[in-house]
């Protein structure tokens, strides 16, 4: 699961070790970005 | 029995007309007024494949906004017949119905201007895009309101207005509103926003009759764009053929 940093905006790959905290700037508010998958939607 | 009947196209473009049509039943009127709004089957947006969606709408809102573009709507294409169309626009910018791409020539959005969304710059990191793929399917107003191709579709009687002679002289003259289309004494046919839709506007001092012409109606047609007033009015028409025709093979056997 990747996530970005809100304040450095370096992409962030966690660990159930490590906490959730940006490993380059120490900021504890990650985004998480989208999937890569071709999302299928339905319009009704 | 063969009915005799007389139309006549009294104002309108391909977008919106009113159509005067004598010899109708109301019964067969309104069965007219109902094909045309859920019996025509026009193409509109049903799926939607996102590669990427960094706007501030969900994909399933987008999705709603980009059903509900109206799409030209060719007459030879057969009810599950689908064409693609993508979208691909990176902020600052606005994304228009006009940016979607057909693959079909044929079929585009009926209205180029529609904003579909807003995308910002984003200073400090990438600029909000949105890359999607859609899928139109012809189908009809029954399945699903987007796809109805008449959007104010209504008639009413056409009312022959008749002089009957002068107010009193210190009679208080009221307002006489009347919607719709009136046909005077000589024949002529006055849409009754011409004269604010009341009759002491163009009768002053003047004491009127109105009644209905028996087997006269006045359509008002709107068309969303999917295809021009008189196709929607024919396909109608065609449709309630189809129908009758399936039913005449069913009882004959």
């Amino acid at each position: 699961m990747s996530y970005k940093c809100s304040r450095c905006k370096r992409d962030v790959e966690l660990d159930e070790y490590g906490g959730v905290r940006c490993p380059y700037c120490g900021h504890r508010v990650l985004l998480k970005e989208r999937g890569g998958d071709v999302k299928e939607v339905d319009v009704k | 029995m063969a009915d005799e009947f007389d139309v006549e196209y009294i104002r309108g473009d391909d977008r919106e007309a009113r159509i005067l049509v004598r010899g109708l039943t109301p019964a067969f009127a309104n069965g007219l007024r109902r094909a045309m709004i859920a019996d025509v089957p026009t193409l509109s947006i049903d799926t939607l494949r996102v590669v990427e969606n960094s706007s501030v709408m969900f994909d399933e809102m987008i999705g709603l906004r980009l059903g509900l573009v109206p799409l030209t709507t060719p007459d030879d294409f057969e009810y599950g017949d689908t064409v693609t169309l993508s979208l691909d626009v990176e902020g600052p910018d606005t994304a228009y119905s006009g940016d979607l791409e057909s693959s079909d020539p044929d079929v585009n959005p009926a209205d180029e201007d529609v904003p579909i969304i807003q995308l910002n710059e984003n200073p400090s990191g990438e600029n909000q895009r949105i890359e999607l793929e859609a899928e139109a399917v012809l189908d009809d107003g029954k399945s699903h309101a987007k796809q109805s191709g008449g959007v104010a579709v209504g008639y009413r009687h056409l009312r022959k207005v008749s002089v009957v002679g002068d107010r009193g002289e210190f009679d208080e003259e009221e307002t006489n509103i009347l919607r719709g289309v009136i046909e005077t004494e000589d024949g002529e046919l006055v849409p009754t926003d011409e004269f604010d839709h009341d009759l002491t506007e163009r009768y002053p001092g003047k004491e009127l009759e109105v009644e209905d012409v028996p087997g006269a109606f006045v359509f008002h047609v709107e068309t969303d764009g999917s295809m021009t007033v008189e196709e929607l009015v024919l396909r109608g028409i065609d449709s309630i053929e189809s129908r009758a025709d399936e039913l005449q093979e069913k009882v004959a056997v």
